[in-house]
């Protein structure tokens, strides 16, 4: 397992409050396959809290993907939901708690505030003649 | 060419007047599903001969019946075989053709359909890329079967027959023999499959199948539009649009892959699938009529809320999203539809809805589940949103290559120009995003002081919202043309052509009284009024062009939301003579308005002119009808209660709207028009 990875799903019940602030909740089954093993994560989404469990479980929703897919996920390389739409990653039963996973992902590395970078240009555009 | 469609959410197919689809890349023909299509040719031959349609039924919006005869078109027609194609659409697309022999001989015929399936992305048909994939054909006893495959992405079309064909690679031959005066049928079925987890359809492991009948289609579609208030009127195209736009309204919801419920796509052919800012609009149109439509829009928006600062996507933490695509180009990142974020409105005008939606429904539950979603919102105005730190909100896309360079509902590259027709620079601050977040803040407020107990917080908004009225009066208004400038350029200058932008202050609030009636005055004057509506841009701009998409053309949805910003400042004659011109046009497309048409003089043309490439049915057009009712007959909510207070256009006669849905139970709403040309009963 990557160590992104493993960082993430550690940070989740520390990062859980800011993160998970309305009301819904649910499981969420995350299993990460590398050739013929499959890892999997089980987490227990509510109001504020995630409780993260190394087991395969009943869950409400289900997400595959490969683990060094997985990998840049959690280091915000790639995108969740495009990997879904491409098939290499897929996603079964109540789909809103993806879409309450997904909130965790960090953004791309390197990524600039757009406000910073908006100033930039117009202050470039004001030194402009014309 | 006569193109004819039928759709079931985003399913949808387009063909020629025969029923035939052939390779086309100027515009989409062929059978799609979820942005890809899966049948791009479906030629139809007799004895090696095309068909020549005698009639078309259309009247369903999910099935079609073709009446075809062999040979050229000519005014005498004696054909001794026909051929009737009669299809429906529900997920999947179904033929039934038949063969009728006129003659009194026992005949043999060889009927041929030619079939091909190029999986192209409704984005590499508007951009005309090859496909980076492969497309395998196989040949089973009755079956046709085209695989296409990039990777792990897995599409098939499997076409089945249920009389016995020669099947080749490339379609189907039936070799009949018929009695005289017999017939011969088969049934082609076209299945799409999209592969998702465990090797199964998408569709099959998510809440909703995609398959439906179209006997479950009419019955879904007839319940829909029955629970819908009843309109009786003296006024014939209002009559006429009204069910025009149920019926459409009703067949453009499509399938939510998440939610397991049916979410409104925003136009046929190019926009089939979800777009923040249309379906909050037609959410917006369609509130009093069809609220059941409203929350899963709501809830579909907020889960998918924007998260993460992501440059490509044009993604910010609490921004609403602009467009989600399922295709290809999506899933590899070809474009950033998944979802992209290109909207500088989407995420004020979802405040306004839930709090418009409450307003109407007293659905308090939904608001007090989506507070941290719509603060998050609300924070967005003043964060990210306010790109330049000026106190207004901003655009400029940071994705230079496939994102949107206009985030307004403007979105064409020149829509927004000085009043000489100059480009300004960006970042780029259009009026009307000012007047959303004026409202947005306002409606916010009443959400914290109502629902979330924070009234400090709803203060504090209501004290932004004064001071953004301010600034916005100061800095927006060109005193000497006696209107809002369009934007503010990245210096904060006026971006001052004069354009249909200022309708939408109206319907916001922003506008200082004092100022209301020079806006209106302009709005109905002679250089934005065409006699059908206001055009998007006044006839002496230097981008003006009555058939340019954003710079000229008149747009129904546009209208409509101007004609209720007439109504708030009580110009209910200008808001009438909106209408009455809105409705008067939609005569011209058998009740359905179109995305948009022709900005030209209605003396001129005397008919409304079709802007080339509309798409119709457009969500946002097809509720235009429903929001001109309201604003005709002065349909408010206030507490408990539904304000009533009709103010019609001269000679519309009678207008009744029973059993109008909401807080209240059901009321009714009756008005009639009074006029030197009205009749009185």
């Amino acid at each position: 397992m990557g160590q992104a990875t493993e960082e993430f799903f550690a940070a989740l019940p520390k990062r859980a409050p800011a993160v998970l602030r309305g009301p819904a909740g649910g499981t969420l089954q995350v299993d990460l396959t590398a050739g013929n093993r499959t890892e999997h994560w089980y987490l227990e989404l509510a109001p504020g809290s995630v409780r993260v469990s190394r087991e395969q479980r009943l869950a409400d929703a289900t997400f595959t993907v490969g683990a060094d897919l997985f990998e840049e996920l959690a280091e915000g390389r790639e995108s969740a939901l495009a990997a879904v739409f491409r098939n290499e990653a897929t996603l079964s039963g109540n789909v809103l708690l993806f879409l309450l996973f997904r909130r965790f992902f960090p953004d791309p590395p390197g990524t600039r505030d757009p406000r910073e970078v908006a100033r930039e240009v117009a202050r470039e555009q004001a030194g402009q003649p014309g | 060419m006569t193109r004819v469609s039928i759709l079931d959410g985003n399913t949808f197919l387009v063909s020629d007047e025969r029923g035939d689809i052939e390779p086309s890349f100027d515009f989409p023909t062929g059978l799609f599903s979820f942005d890809t299509r899966f049948v791009s040719a479906w030629i139809l031959t007799l004895d090696g001969q095309r068909l020549q349609p005698l009639s078309v039924d259309d009247s369903q919006s999910y099935a079609t019946r073709f009446f075809l005869v062999p040979g050229e078109p000519t005014h005498y027609v004696d054909a001794k075989v026909s051929v009737i194609r009669s299809r429906a659409i529900g997920g999947s697309f179904g033929e039934e053709l038949t063969l009728i022999n006129h003659s009194e001989q026992e005949k043999e015929f060889s009927l041929r359909i030619d079939i091909g399936a190029d999986f192209a992305d409704v984005f590499e048909i508007k951009h005309q890329r090859p496909k980076k994939g492969r497309t395998t054909p196989s040949v089973a006893a009755n079956e046709l079967r085209l695989v296409y495959r990039r990777e792990n992405l897995h599409r098939e079309t499997v076409i089945s027959t249920s009389a016995p064909a020669d099947i080749d690679e490339g379609g189907m031959t039936f070799r009949i023999r018929v009695g005289p005066h017999g017939e011969w049928a088969t049934r082609l079925q076209v299945s799409t499959v999209i592969y998702g987890a465990r090797g199964e359809d998408i569709r099959s492991t998510l809440p909703l199948g995609g398959h439906r009948t179209a006997a479950a289609i009419h019955a879904e579609q007839n319940d829909l539009i029955e629970r819908a208030p009843k309109l009786g009127c003296d006024c014939q195209p209002l009559a006429g649009a009204y069910r025009r736009s149920l019926n459409d309204l009703a067949a453009l919801r499509y399938e939510s892959i998440a939610l397991g419920v049916r979410l409104l796509a925003a136009g046929l052919p190019w926009f089939m699938t979800l777009f923040g800012r249309d379906s909050i609009f037609t959410s917006l149109q369609v509130l009093p009529f069809l609220p059941g439509l409203v929350p899963p829009t709501i809830l579909m928006l907020a889960g998918l809320q924007g998260s993460r600062l992501d440059d490509f996507r044009d993604e910010e933490p609490g921004k609403i999203l602009h467009e989600l695509r399922y295709g290809e180009t999506a899933g590899f990142e070809e474009q950033p539809h998944s979802p992209y974020y290109g909207s500088a409105d989407s995420t004020t005008l979802f405040v306004i809805l839930l709090d418009e939606y409450e307003r109407w429904t007293g659905d308090a539950t939904l608001v007090r589940q989506l507070e941290h979603e719509t603060r998050a919102a609300l924070n967005w105005i003043d964060t990210y949103g306010d790109l330049l730190g000026t106190g207004y909100v901003w655009y400029m896309t940071r994705n230079p290559e496939t994102g949107l360079p206009n985030q307004c509902w403007k979105d064409s590259w020149d829509s927004v120009s000085y009043a000489d027709g100059r480009l300004p620079g960006f970042p780029r601050a259009t009026c009307e995003l000012q007047g959303y977040a004026y409202d947005a803040k306002l409606r916010g407020a009443r959400l914290a002081r109502t629902f979330w107990n924070d009234p400090a917080y709803a203060d504090r908004l209501e004290r932004e919202a004064a001071e953004l009225k301010e600034r916005f009066n100061r800095d927006f208004w060109i005193p000497d043309k006696e209107y809002y400038a369009m934007a503010l350029d990245p210096e904060g200058r006026h971006v001052d052509a004069l354009s249909s932008n200022i309708g939408h202050l109206l319907w916001s609030g922003i506008v200082d009284e004092s100022r209301a009636a020079a806006v209106a005055g302009h709005l109905l004057g002679p250089r934005l009024f065409s006699g059908w509506g206001v055009r998007t841009l006044a006839d002496d701009q230097g981008r003006y062009n009555p058939i340019g998409y954003h710079v000229g053309t008149v747009w129904p949805f546009d209208n409509s939301f101007i004609a209720w910003g007439l109504m708030k400042y009580g110009f209910r004659e200008e808001a009438g003579r909106i209408c009455d011109g809105m409705l008067a046009a939609s005569r011209y497309f058998d009740g359905r308005l179109p995305e948009a048409f022709a900005g030209y003089e209605r003396t001129l043309t005397d008919y409304p002119v079709q802007y080339p490439t509309a798409c119709s049915p457009q969500a946002w057009s097809s509720g235009t009808p429903l929001l001109l009712l309201r604003v005709m007959l002065g349909l408010e909510p206030q507490g408990e209660h539904l304000i009533i207070d009709p103010a019609l256009p001269e000679g519309i006669g009678r207008v009744e709207v029973l059993d109008i849905p909401g807080r209240w139970g059901r009321v009714d709403a009756l008005g009639r028009s009074r006029g030197p040309h009205d009749h009185s009963h």
